[in-house]
């Protein structure tokens, strides 16, 4: 318990004959900001799926605070502090701002599920409780003037602070963000960057996943680079911009992408 | 929007109080039917509109119900009042356990495995398992309830059963939108697995849907069997589920929505009843109508039940 | 022995009914992922259909020619209502949320059935001998020439159909359609005119499985869609839904399962088992024997 550390050692997961991730390794610490990149295909969003439970690696462990949380289902893996967003919004879009953040707060709530037939006044004290929390990070992400307004109807930039304010909802010890920046615009994206320290100035470890290039140096500590659902590279910052194989690898995936 | 809700709300309910007196015995008998009937499909909205499982099998959980208090009163003697909590209970563990194997299916499967249940429900009572459900004409001669020493076997005194029935469900409708619960089952039928990425088990709560939903219509049937003194397996044929899961639909999965909905299909045909054979072909246009028009039923459910405190104005120059 | 063998033709004849109507749901669910509940019903008054063209259009003749007349007749009828079903009931609502078409179609099934039940009236009305009653005996097995009819008839519908889906530019685009209606548009394929042909595909083969139902039990009731509706749509299911061998394959298997729950066990307990085995296969192999193909994007 000492160390909240991620750790994923040779994670393996295909998909028919296709190996998406090959023996992936690598060391999330406590208090970093770590960044996976690479390539689009590369593997990053079936890494985070493999952490968070919703595909189990076929091979490899994922070892959280020392124990092993491969196989676990996604609630699982919640309730021991690892939260995530999606890369393509996942809110509960007829559902208003406060109650998708509300939604975060499932697992810290003390209610029984027969406070659902039959309230006491500790279940309405708990409720009270959790309704005050998310009007916090409301704030926190300055959305409190659409409390009330379904999610659907909110612009792109909108949405992915309500998901963050939700992963967060649930205080999370590492959260992990599946590009938080795609489809922002240059503003979003600097409130972005602050946003991310001051989640870190929380003590709150940040696994992130991003194609803004200048985003990723300017707020990582750490990164893993993938190719082919290979580790290419890792190291700080600096180093990987450095790094002959990760420039090849963007270079050479470039003009693929350009069509 | 709200505030119309909660005053047609109250309305509804001081009508319905003083109805019976209105009524003439006919109309006494069909009010009770609408109550107990509005049970079973805010029970069905629990499991269909809030945690949106396309279940077609309700009629049989109210069926349990009302075979319940029909067996253990006729065959082993049971005052109705005992009878309650069993019909209560056994539809509930009945829908965990046929629940819990199906809920991961796909919607459409979910449904035509739930109408096979029923299928096969009403199979059973007709083909009079255990000789205890009276085969195809059911069991006649049920007790009345007896409260306090007072039995309670006129039209009035039952329809203020089944209106606490109603008042009962109505509170825990209300109850489950303000609690943890609740909402973990709108979050589940929004997205399942955003659901269960921020921590909700998702199974476990459908498999509550159902087992409340089960409950619920348990004790609806209950009712309804000590309304007619007698239960028979046509009843509770899955057409009638398919009524309540369209009652739930078009009506919009809200409460007002629903009780009209149930007013339209159990009550109107008693008002029309010389064109009783045209009942189902008119729904069936209505219910095509309806959806195209409005596909979200004729009343449907809002969210944002959130407190009054965390709304706040749009800021000056925000 | 007997016993198995009647119960295989008896099987192999319930099969192909179900396996015809099967297609009817399975070809509307890949494409358009609905429950079509209104097609049972269509199969049901198409029985209907038939006994009135006989009755009034034929005149009641039973000759080879009257036969296949009625058959078509039916089936062409039968097209149409199936256009006009998707028309009226189901394109207003292909962007609508998925349970608002399902309550559509759900109204559609009343709306045919009672319909059937207002022209025809509630009682059962009894299907004409459109075929001699030729049989022939093997041992103590019996065996109709209905039944033989009716199963060479499926199995040519059925070979016609697949070669149709599977070596054609039409049946390439029914494919497409169903793996991804958007990717599908984009090349070309007008979608609309998909649906539309596979209800028209869809019904015709439900008609001629209706008056097989016709021809076999002979009674017909305004309310028999939705039994065999359900058995044939669980046959589609078992086969694995939206994949056209799929249907046959689940059609006759549920045929010969019933056939056999029948013949050994107990006819009344015939819907509980069926259903026991859908719950079974849809718990060990939910994607059905052959694999789904489903669009997945709506």
């Amino acid at each position: 318990m000492a160390d909240n550390e991620l750790i994923l050692t040779n994670v393996t997961k295909r998909f028919g004959g296709l190996t998406a991730v090959d023996a992936l390794s690598m060391k999330v610490s406590s208090g970093q900001i770590y960044g996976v990149i690479g390539p689009n295909g590369a593997g990053k969003t079936t890494v985070f799926n493999c952490i968070t439970g919703i595909y189990k690696s076929e091979e490899g462990s994922v070892s959280w605070r020392g124990e092993e949380i491969r196989g676990m289902t996604p609630y699982q893996i919640v309730a021991r502090g690892i939260v995530r967003t999606f890369q393509t919004i996942r809110l509960f879009s007829q559902m208003s701002v406060a109650e998708n953040i509300m939604s975060g707060r499932h697992i810290k709530s003390s209610q029984g599920w027969w406070h659902g037939i039959c309230p006491t006044p500790g279940s309405r004290r708990d409720e009270k409780e959790n309704w005050m929390k998310v009007g916090e990070l409301l704030e926190f992400f300055n959305l409190e003037e659409f409390a009330a307004t379904p999610t659907m109807s909110l612009p792109y930039g909108h949405q992915r602070r309500v998901e963050m304010a939700r992963a967060l909802a649930v205080d999370p010890t590492l959260l992990i963000l599946d590009e938080p920046a795609a489809g922002l615009n240059d503003n979003e994206t600097a409130e972005l960057v602050d946003t991310i320290f001051s989640i870190r100035q929380k003590g709150i470890t940040v696994l992130l996943i991003e194609h803004d290039m200048e985003l990723v140096m300017k707020v990582t500590d750490y990164l893993t680079v993938l190719n082919f659902g290979k580790k290419i590279a890792e190291g700080t910052p600096e180093e990987i911009q450095k790094n002959p194989l990760v420039i090849e690898a963007y270079l050479g995936s470039e003009d693929e992408d350009d069509e | 929007m709200k505030k119309l809700s909660i005053v047609s709300l109250l309305v509804f309910l001081l009508v319905m109080a003083i109805l019976p007196h209105l009524l003439d015995p006919r109309w006494q008998t069909v009010a009770v039917t609408f109550l107990v009937f509005s049970v079973v499909a805010l029970s069905q909205d629990i499991v269909l509109g809030k945690a949106g499982m396309f279940n077609m099998g309700q009629a049989m959980f109210f069926g349990m119900g009302a075979y319940v208090t029909a067996i253990l009163n006729s065959h082993f003697g049971w005052p109705i009042m005992a009878t309650i909590p069993v019909a209560i209970i056994a539809p509930v563990l009945v829908g965990i356990v046929l629940a819990a194997p199906i809920v991961h299916l796909r919607g459409d499967y979910l449904l035509v495995v739930t109408i096979g249940f029923n299928i096969v429900f009403v199979q059973v009572l007709i083909n009079n398992l255990g000789g205890v459900t009276g085969g195809p004409n059911g069991i006649f001669g049920i007790d009345p309830l007896r409260l306090f020493g007072f039995e309670l076997s006129s039209q009035v005194a039952i329809y203020y059963y089944a209106f606490a029935v109603l008042l009962l469900t109505l509170a825990i409708m209300i109850n489950l939108d303000k609690s943890k619960v609740g909402r973990a089952l709108h979050y589940l039928r929004e997205d399942p697995l955003a659901a269960e990425s921020i921590g909700i088990n998702t199974r476990l709560y459908k498999i509550f849907a159902f087992g409340l939903g089960a409950g619920i219509a348990g004790l609806a049937g209950s009712v309804f069997a000590t309304q007619y003194s007698a239960v028979s397996p046509e009843a509770f044929e899955f057409i009638q589920s398919v009524l309540f899961f369209s009652i739930v639909l078009v009506g919009g999965s809200s409460i007002p929505g629903v009780l009209i909905g149930v007013f339209v299909m159990f009550v109107l045909p008693e008002i029309f009843r010389e064109f009783s054979t045209w009942r189902f072909f008119v729904f069936g246009f209505a219910m095509i109508l309806t959806m195209i028009l409005r596909p979200r039923g004729i009343w449907p459910a809002t969210f944002g039940k959130i407190p009054k405190f965390l709304i706040k104005e749009p800021k000056n120059g925000g | 022995m007997e016993t198995f063998f009647q119960q295989l033709a008896n099987g192999l004849t319930i099969g192909s009914m179900f396996a015809l109507v099967a297609l009817g749901y399975t070809m509307v669910y890949g494409v358009m992922r609905l429950i079509n509940f209104a097609h049972g019903d269509m199969v049901a008054a198409s029985a209907f259909v038939g006994l009135t063209v006989y009755t009034q259009v034929m005149g009641q003749a039973s000759s080879l020619f009257a036969v296949i007349a009625i058959f078509m007749l039916t089936a062409g009828l039968m097209a149409c209502v199936g256009v006009v079903l998707e028309r009226v009931a189901y394109r207003p609502l292909r962007t609508a949320p998925r349970l608002s078409a399902v309550v559509s179609a759900l109204g559609a099934s009343l709306v045919i059935q009672n319909g059937i039940m207002l022209i025809w009236g509630p009682r059962m009305r009894i299907f004409p001998e459109l075929v001699p009653q030729h049989y022939w005996h093997f041992g103590g097995v019996v065996i109709s020439l209905i039944q033989v009819l009716i199963l060479v008839i499926s199995l040519v519908l059925m070979v016609a159909l697949y070669l149709f889906i599977e070596k054609t530019r039409i049946g390439a685009a029914v494919r497409a359609s169903s793996i991804d209606q958007d990717a599908a548009r984009l090349m070309g394929i007008n979608v609309n005119n998909i649906i539309a042909l596979i209800f028209i595909i869809g019904s015709s083969l439900g008609a001629i499985g209706g008056l097989f139902i016709g021809l076999y039990y002979r009674g017909i009731t305004f309310n028999m869609g939705w039994q065999y509706g359900l058995y044939a749509f669980i046959a589609a299911i078992l086969g694995g839904i939206g994949n056209i061998p799929g249907a046959m394959l689940g059609g006759m298997l549920l045929g010969l399962f019933s056939a056999f729950i029948s013949g050994y066990v107990s006819s009344t307990w015939a819907d509980a088992f069926t259903f026991m085995l859908l719950i079974f296969i849809l718990i060990v192999r939910p994607t059905g024997l052959l694999g789904e193909r489903v669009a997945e994007k709506v």
